[in-house]
This record gives C-alpha cells, sequence and structure tokens, in this order.
C-alpha cells in the first residue's frame, strides 16, 4: 500500500507507529532497561514477602493483560471476557498441581486449553464486530462462573482450589515469596518478549492493517477473519498462561477470577496503562493490583470512582493512556533538551483515526484525497 | 409552482466590504482540512441571486469537500458568506435553517424511512402543516413516479428516484440555495438527462440559486450560467458557462491531462 | 399443565423487565449505533434515587414517576457531556466509554448508597388472581401490562409524532438528518433521555423481586443485551418480543431439565444469542443494515 500525495484520515497506517529513534533517546531507552532489569532482578532480596506477592501478581496481571492488548489494541478486536481464560489457565494448573502433574506439562496445559477454548470461540465469533462482539465475549466470563460452580468436583466449587506448591528448591537460599517472584517474572519476561516479537513483526503489521481497515487488508491479501481468529487465540494463550502465573503466586484458584468485572477492569486498565503499548501492559498489571490497594480495598467505590474517572479522562485528554503520555513527555524532553522538534501527535483515543465531527465518519474517505484507496476498494462503509 | 421553494430573495445588501451585492453566496480564500490534511487550499467562487455556478474538476480536486465546507461539516478558514451573513463555524443544521438546502453526494435518502416521510424530514423546521402538503403535492406533480410510491420505504426506490427524492426533499424547506452534489453520479445517462431537465425546469420556474458540483460536465454547463474549475484544492478558473466548454482547464479536468 | 402455564406467565414478567431495559439499549443504539454497557448501572443509580424518596416518605409511585424523570434529566446530561464528544468513534472507543461509564457510576452509586442489598417495595399489590383454575401472581402480570403499555407510547411516539419522525431520521442517517436543518445533537440527547427513563422503570420493576444493590442490573443487562441483539439491535418491537421468549424459554428451562437448573438458566439466552449473531447477524427481527461496523 504506497500512498502518494496527501493522506486522508481513512488511509492506513501500516504496522505500529514506529518512528526511528533519536540518538539520545536510543541511549536513554537502552540505560533505563539496563537499570529496570537491575532494579527488577535486586527488589525481591530485600522487600517484605507482602511487596513480593503483590510485584508477582502484577506480572501474571500483566500477561493477561497484554493477551487483551493482542487482542484489543494491537488487532482491535474488543473482548470483554479475558478473564475466563484466565480463569481457565488457573484451575487447568491448580488440576495439574493436584495430580501431580510436573510443572512443565501443568503450565503446558494451563496455556494450551485456553487457546483452544479461545480458537474454538473466535472462529465463528470474529465474524462479528465491534459491538456484536463485545457482546458475544461477556457470554464467557458470564457462563464460566456458574459452570466452575457446578463441576465442582473438577473446580471445588464456590471454595476454590487450594493448592501448596512452587516452593523455593532447598538450597537455592531463596524464601518461597522470593524464588516465585523469579519464577514468575522470568516466564512473564519471556512472555513478553514472545510478544513484542509478534507484535513487531509479520503478525503485528497484519494486525495493523486488520484494526485499520479490513477492506485495504483483503485488498493486500491478508485475510482478516484468519488473523482476528490469531489474535483471539493468542489472547487466549496469554490469558492462560496468566493463570497459570496466579495460581504459583496465590496458591489459588476460585470463580473470583473468571469474572465480568475482572475482564471489565483488566480493560479499563489496559487504557488507562496504554492501548497497543507493551509498556502500557506493564503500566495496567501495577494498575489493576495496586488501585484497589491504595484505594482502599474495604471500599469499592473508591476504586471504582478511580477507575472510571481515570479511563474517561484518559478518552478525553491522555490518548494513548499512561505509557502514551509517558513516551510523548519524555520524548518533548529529549526534544527540548537536544534540540529536536518532537514529532506530530498521531495518535489519539484508542489509537484510532479520530474523526473530526460526527457528520464526518459516513464518507470516510474525503473526495480531496488521491490515496487511490477509493479507487481500489471503494469507501469504509460498502465494507460488507 | 409558486410553493415550490419560493426563495426568500431578500434585498439585503451584501457582503460587508461591499462586494457584490447580487450575491446569494460568496466563498473566498476557503481553506477546509480533514484532520491534519489540508485538502482545500484557496477556493473562491460566487453564486449570483437567482443564479447557478458549476463546479468542475477531476475527482479529488475538493468539489464535494467545497459543499461540505459551506454546509459546516469540515472546519474551514477563509470567508463564506450567504446573502452577507458570516456561515464559517456554523453546525449543519444551522446553516440549513438559514436557508441553504445541500443534496449531499449520494442523495442522502433516509432509507428506513417512507417517501413521505423523507419530504416530512425535509421540512421539519416548518409549521405551515397546509403550504407543507400543497409541496407535497406539487412535488407529486413534478416527479409522478415519487407519487406512486409515496408510502413504500425510500431505499427500495431506484436512483433515479432517489436522486429526485433528494431533490423535493431539500426543497421542501424552502431554501434561498440550493447546493447540489453529483446529482448524476451512479444514474444511467438517460436518467441523468432527465433528472437535469427536471432541475433546469424548477431552476426557471422559480429562480432558485443552486452551486452544483458535477462529473459529467456537459450536464453543468448547460445547467449554470458561471462554471468555477477546482484543481487540487484550488480555484484555478472562473468565467461565464459558454465560454467554459473549450477550454483547456476543463477538457484536463475530466480527461486527466 | 397449570405449573406450566404459571411458569410462562412468570417467564413473561421476567421477559418483560429484561424488555423495558432492551428497549433502552435499543433506543441508545438507534440513536448513537452504541451499546451502553453502563445502561444497567443508570438503571440502578435511578432506582436508589427512587428508594431514597420513598424512604423520606414520598409513596412508592410517586417516588418512582420522580426517579424516572430525574433518569431522563441524567440521561440527557450524560449523552451531553460525555457521549457526544465520542458520537462516530470507532465501535471499540465507543465499548470502552460505556464501560468506564459503568465502571464509574458503580463505584458513586456505591460510595452514596453503599454495597449492601436493601428492600425495595412493590409498584402492586401482592397477591393473586385465578384465571381458569390457574393461580397467577399480580405482580406478574401488572408487570407484563406496563411493558406492553410502554411499548404502545413508545410506538405512538415514533410513528405519530414529529419528534419521534425526528429520532427515525437521526437514526437513519444522521448526516442527512443535519443538513435537512434537524439538531442532531439535541435528538441523541433526546434518546440517551428516553432510554435512562425507561431504565429506571427496569430498575423499579426488578428492585422489588431481587433487593436493590449495585450490581442488582448486572445479570439483568446481560439479558436485556441478549435481546436486544437477537432482536436485531434497531427494532424496539423485536427486542420485547426477544426478551418475551428469553424470559419463557429460560424459566422452562431452568423448571424442567434438570442438567441446566437455576444457575446454568442464564446460559440459555447467552447460548441462543451466540447462534443466532452466528446465523442471521441482522437478528430475529432487524433489518440487514442494522448490524453496522
Amino acid at each position: 500500500m504506497t500512498t502518494t500525495g496527501t493522506p486522508s484520515p481513512g488511509a492506513t497506517r501500516v504496522g505500529p507507529a514506529r518512528r526511528p529513534a533519536s540518538a539520545p533517546l536510543r541511549v536513554l531507552t537502552v540505560v533505563a532497561l539496563v537499570a529496570g532489569v537491575i532494579a527488577i532482578a535486586l527488589i525481591p532480596l530485600s522487600a517484605t514477602p507482602y511487596t513480593n506477592y503483590q510485584l508477582s501478581v502484577v506480572a501474571a496481571f500483566a500477561v493477561a493483560i497484554l493477551g487483551l492488548n493482542i487482542v484489543s489494541g494491537y488487532a482491535g478486536q474488543i473482548s470483554l471476557g479475558q478473564s475466563a481464560f484466565m480463569g481457565l489457565g488457573a484451575y487447568a494448573a491448580a488440576f495439574g498441581v493436584t495430580h501431580g502433574w510436573p510443572v512443565v506439562a501443568s503450565f503446558l496445559l494451563a496455556a494450551l486449553l485456553p487457546a483452544v477454548v479461545g480458537l474454538v470461540v473466535a472462529i465463528p465469533a470474529v465474524r462479528l464486530r465491534g459491538n456484536a462482539l463485545a457482546t458475544v465475549t461477556i457470554i464467557l466470563p458470564i457462563l464460566a462462573v456458574p459452570l466452575a460452580k457446578r463441576f465442582s468436583d473438577i473446580t471445588g466449587g464456590s471454595e476454590g482450589l487450594n493448592v501448596d506448591w512452587m516452593h523455593a528448591p532447598a538450597g537455592v537460599g531463596l524464601d518461597d515469596d522470593q524464588w516465585r517472584y523469579y519464577v514468575v517474572v522470568a516466564i512473564a519476561a519471556v512472555l513478553f518478549l514472545l510478544g513484542r516479537n509478534i507484535v513487531v513483526g509479520r503478525i503485528g503489521r497484519a494486525f495493523a492493517v486488520v484494526r485499520t481497515n479490513e477492506a485495504v487488508a483483503s485488498a493486500m491479501g491478508i485475510s482478516a477473519h484468519r488473523y482476528k481468529v490469531l489474535a483471539f487465540t493468542i489472547a487466549s494463550f496469554y490469558g492462560g498462561a496468566a493463570g497459570f502465573l496466579y495460581v504459583a503466586v496465590v496458591q489459588f484458584a476460585s470463580p473470583d477470577l473468571p469474572n465480568f468485572l475482572v475482564a471489565i477492569n483488566m480493560l479499563a486498565a489496559l487504557v488507562i496503562g496504554g492501548f497497543a503499548s507493551l509498556w502500557g501492559s506493564v503500566v495496567a498489571g501495577f494498575f489493576y493490583v495496586y488501585v484497589p490497594v491504595f484505594a482502599g480495598a474495604v471500599d469499592p467505590s473508591r476504586t471504582n470512582i478511580f477507575y472510571g474517572a481515570a479511563l474517561l479522562l484518559v478518552l478525553f485528554i491522555v490518548p494513548g493512556g499512561v505509557s502514551g503520555g509517558v513516551s510523548r513527555l519524555v520524548r518533548l524532553l529529549v526534544g527540548r533538551l537536544f534540540g529536536r522538534r518532537p514529532p506530530a501527535r498521531d495518535d489519539d483515543a484508542l489509537t484510532d483515526p479520530q474523526p473530526i465531527t460526527s457528520t464526518q465518519q459516513d464518507t470516510a474517505v474525503p473526495d480531496a484525497s488521491p490515496d487511490g484507496l477509493r479507487s481500489s476498494v471503494g469507501p469504509r462503509k460498502e465494507v460488507p | 409552482m409558486s410553493e415550490l421553494a419560493g426563495p426568500e430573495r431578500s434585498s439585503r445588501t451584501g457582503a460587508a466590504d461591499g462586494r457584490g451585492s447580487g450575491n446569494i453566496l460568496e466563498l473566498e480564500d476557503v481553506r477546509a482540512s480533514y484532520g491534519r490534511a489540508e485538502v482545500l487550499h484557496g477556493v473562491s467562487l460566487q453564486v449570483s441571486n437567482g443564479g447557478v455556478t458549476a463546479v468542475l474538476g477531476a475527482n479529488g480536486a475538493g468539489k464535494t469537500t467545497t459543499l461540505r465546507a459551506i454546509s459546516g461539516m469540515v472546519t474551514a478558514k477563509g470567508r463564506i458568506d450567504l446573502d452577507g451573513q458570516d456561515v464559517l463555524g456554523s453546525r449543519p443544521d444551522q446553516v440549513a435553517r438559514m436557508g441553504v438546502a445541500h443534496v449531499p453526494q449520494g442523495r442522502g435518502t433516509l432509507d428506513q424511512l417512507s417517501v413521505r416521510e423523507n419530504l416530512l424530514v425535509g421540512a421539519y423546521q416548518r409549521r405551515d402543516r397546509k403550504a407543507v402538503e400543497a409541496q407535497i403535492a406539487e412535488c407529486f406533480e413534478l416527479f409522478p413516479a415519487l407519487a406512486r410510491r409515496q408510502t413504500s420505504t425510500a431505499g427500495n426506490l431506484s436512483g433515479g428516484e432517489q436522486q429526485m427524492l433528494a431533490v423535493c426533499r431539500a426543497l421542501m424547506s424552502r431554501p434561498r440555495l440550493l447546493l447540489l452534489d453529483e446529482p448524476s453520479l451512479g444514474l444511467a445517462p438517460r436518467t441523468a438527462e432527465e433528472v437535469f431537465e427536471a432541475i433546469g425546469r424548477l431552476q426557471k420556474e422559480t429562480g432558485l440559486s443552486m452551486l452544483v458540483v458535477e462529473q459529467t460536465a456537459a450536464l453543468a454547463l448547460a445547467l449554470a450560467d458561471t462554471a468555477v474549475v477546482l484543481e487540487i484544492g484550488r480555484t484555478v478558473l472562473t468565467g461565464p458557462a459558454e465560454e467554459m466548454a473549450g477550454r483547456d482547464e476543463v477538457r484536463r479536468a475530466y480527461l486527466g491531462d | 399443565m397449570q405449573h406450566a402455564i404459571q411458569q410462562i406467565v412468570d417467564g413473561l414478567a421476567a421477559g418483560s423487565i429484561y424488555g423495558a431495559l432492551a428497549l433502552a439499549l435499543v433506543l441508545v443504539y438507534r440513536a448513537t449505533g452504541m451499546i451502553n454497557f453502563a445502561q444497567g448501572l443508570m438503571a440502578v443509580a435511578s432506582t436508589y434515587i427512587a428508594l431514597t424518596l420513598w424512604q423520606a416518605g414520598s409513596p412508592i409511585g410517586a417516588a418512582v414517576a420522580v426517579a424516572i424523570a430525574v433518569s431522563l434529566v441524567l440521561g440527557a446530561v450524560t449523552e451531553r457531556l460525555v457521549i457526544r464528544r465520542f458520537e462516530g468513534a470507532s465501535p471499540h472507543t465507543a465499548v470502552v466509554v460505556t464501560v468506564a461509564l459503568l465502571i464509574l457510576i458503580n463505584g458513586i452509586v456505591g460510595a452514596i448508597w453503599g454495597y449492601n442489598s436493601q428492600p425495595f417495595p412493590s409498584l402492586f399489590p401482592t397477591g393473586t388472581v385465578t384465571v381458569g383454575g390457574v393461580v397467577l401472581a399480580i405482580p406478574s402480570l401488572a408487570t407484563i401490562g406496563v411493558l406492553i403499555a410502554v411499548v404502545v407510547l413508545l410506538q405512538l411516539l415514533f410513528l405519530k409524532t414529529k419528534l419521534g419522525l425526528a429520532l427515525r431520521a437521526v437514526a437513519n442517517n444522521p448526516e442527512s438528518s443535519a443538513l435537512s436543518g434537524l439538531n442532531v445533537g439535541r435528538l441523541l440527547m433526546v434518546g440517551w433521555a428516553l432510554a435512562a427513563g425507561l431504565g429506571a422503570l427496569a430498575g423499579a420493576l426488578i428492585a422489588p423481586k431481587v433487593y436493590l444493590d449495585p450490581g442488582m442490573m448486572d445479570t439483568i443487562l446481560i439479558y436485556a443485551l441478549a435481546a436486544a441483539v437477537l432482536g436485531g439491535l434497531d427494532s424496539p418491537m423485536g427486542a420485547v418480543v426477544a426478551a418475551w421468549i428469553i424470559g419463557v424459554s429460560e424459566n422452562l428451562a431452568g423448571t424442567y431439565i434438570g442438567f441446566i437448573g437455576n444457575d446454568l438458566k442464564i446460559g440459555v439466552p447467552l447460548v441462543a444469542m451466540f447462534v443466532i449473531l452466528l446465523t442471521r447477524p441482522q437478528g430475529l427481527f432487524g433489518r440487514k443494515e442494522a448490524v453496522r461496523v
């Protein structure tokens, strides 16, 4: 897709918005990364067991939210059901543990079973779009909770399943909380690297095209259907893996996890953290775990008011969420310090080209945009 | 026919700078953008009172955007005066209430409503129910095809019928200026001619001022007294319609170089 | 057989409540092309307003009427202050906006009224009537009657009034409507206001049965979503009929099919919704165009 002349608002930006980073910015990034890795490695040695526990839970939810990010942020298919996959992964992990399976086998079950379920649901479901798809994905958590309670001989019913595993091996010299932290954060790091490779690679570019314009995708020979199924399956895999990590830390799987409100709050945390951004998923994990702590776990109303207000705030004035805002700020500061102009802002609420007025949506491709889009695939609204 | 579209030819003296009081619409150096992409870089044109101006240009020259700028559907800068009144920055419904009827590209049919309901929506601002009914009757007289299908859903009409309905709906508001965006689009040549014949008849009988964007230059130039050629978002040529047919700019606009 | 008829009537009554909320969803969808996931919590807030008035000594009927009136205003204000900014936004932005409202209103309601369940008085006298040997509960019959009245009033509004014509025009083609001089923004506000009023009614009808707490409408919203989707999202009549079908079928399935029982009966409409969406995306009664991208 080569566009000539002025791109229209409907024009497709192929691939994630990656600008060549300026040299000082690159140095800064490397320094920050190294410092971050060292900090992540050293923290558990001095922090309290409870802090280690919380940070491990952050890692678990960051992985689940990364999965949600891949399907919703990168591929543009809103899911309100991610908690169901995390719950399924948690139960699968607990099942493996209670049946004496090796840890690797438990992990594979926890990650692959949700992936298969996600695949089976996605194959028909991704034929739906936007609203309808979001509506259908709600079904998953709404059904998961009564199902989990019903099959109590496997799931432990309302009580849930307690497990006792993932203890620090003798001789390592670590306490359980430290050991679990390292295991969980290491797996999460591997999953994030994998996720990064997915979203910046060929698959990620295809996701971006599917997200921004399915007509263009089909004109480019990209099967929107296949990539949406793939995104859903990857998201379910990450959800399941996150369930495994959750059980590794919390030692418990219960119907409270595959809850509708958990799914909603994950989506909220993701948008606040930053749609279609890997750092956004990390920030979102922290949000998910720490906002209720700070707001006072006793009073859920404050958590919800904060979440709701923060979400609206992001939608209204900080497009790109916290990570987007911070990266813009950093670019701006670096630009000031080193005398470069900050790049123009090209993202907005949830990375979509925002309409200028409501009335313009129907003719997304104005006549004065010689971008070749119109002649080849026609205006967007005629896409069946 | 007097009920149809009696344009209020108010003799308010024109633009603030005293230029051309005979013009119902004046655009001067209008720039407009979608998001950050500016697509009009300086469009100027006039529609005289009771006259017809045709806007010609290649695909992508900014013809539709010009009409959308007049109706307040895109953010625009410059000067847009309707009968001496500044309309820049007004919402589409406000511009409509000032007496501009805009038939958008693709006709803007309310396809789930009946033919009659479409006309009633056009007359939404009016309180004189009897006159509205009389005008609906006249509209059906002008386009008998519509009369036969007045209770059927507008989405089921043929393209030509929808175009006639769109013109009628626009007239129902008794506009002083009619904006037509490619009335022949998607119509068979014969049907397009019929539509233009009807519009021409209407114009002669009522003296309604019109600004017409049209791909088929011959149809537009036959209807218009003035023509304006746009190239890549700019006015490049203005002149009497009859002198335009042979001009290089016009040929370039349609033959592509 | 008598038992079955009672189950059917109870199912219709439950379906009427889903139907009221489903109508609200349909009104918003028609006006703004959004599915308002916050519709249930807006209804909860309205019901708390009615509860507060009732606790202050107002008769319950008047309390509900005032709450509905207040909800009309709140619905319009929500549209103006929040939704207006996102009209025409991509569906996924729209989903997130209403999810944000859902979470925010949950927090606000919880902060004001707490998270404990509170009893809510019935609008109708308790008691039964016997028709042909079948004992039917008066509240069930009255609930069905209220919904039928609402449907009739809405049809009159949409088909017989100028405002109704304008609302349909804007739902059909906002751009054309604006070019005809209709104030689209104000009409969208009216759509949201009507929806909020309907939600308030649904809340007042369900609260006596399940007690009032901030999560009261969560499952009702799911049923209403299923009904709205089954009905085609843009068809008020379709939504109501689908809601009745859902109410009756889940009641019968829950009662007579042992495996489903009370806990899994919510699966009935959801699975039905999934199947219908896949085989007939425009819903049982919707027009083809209803499935907007």
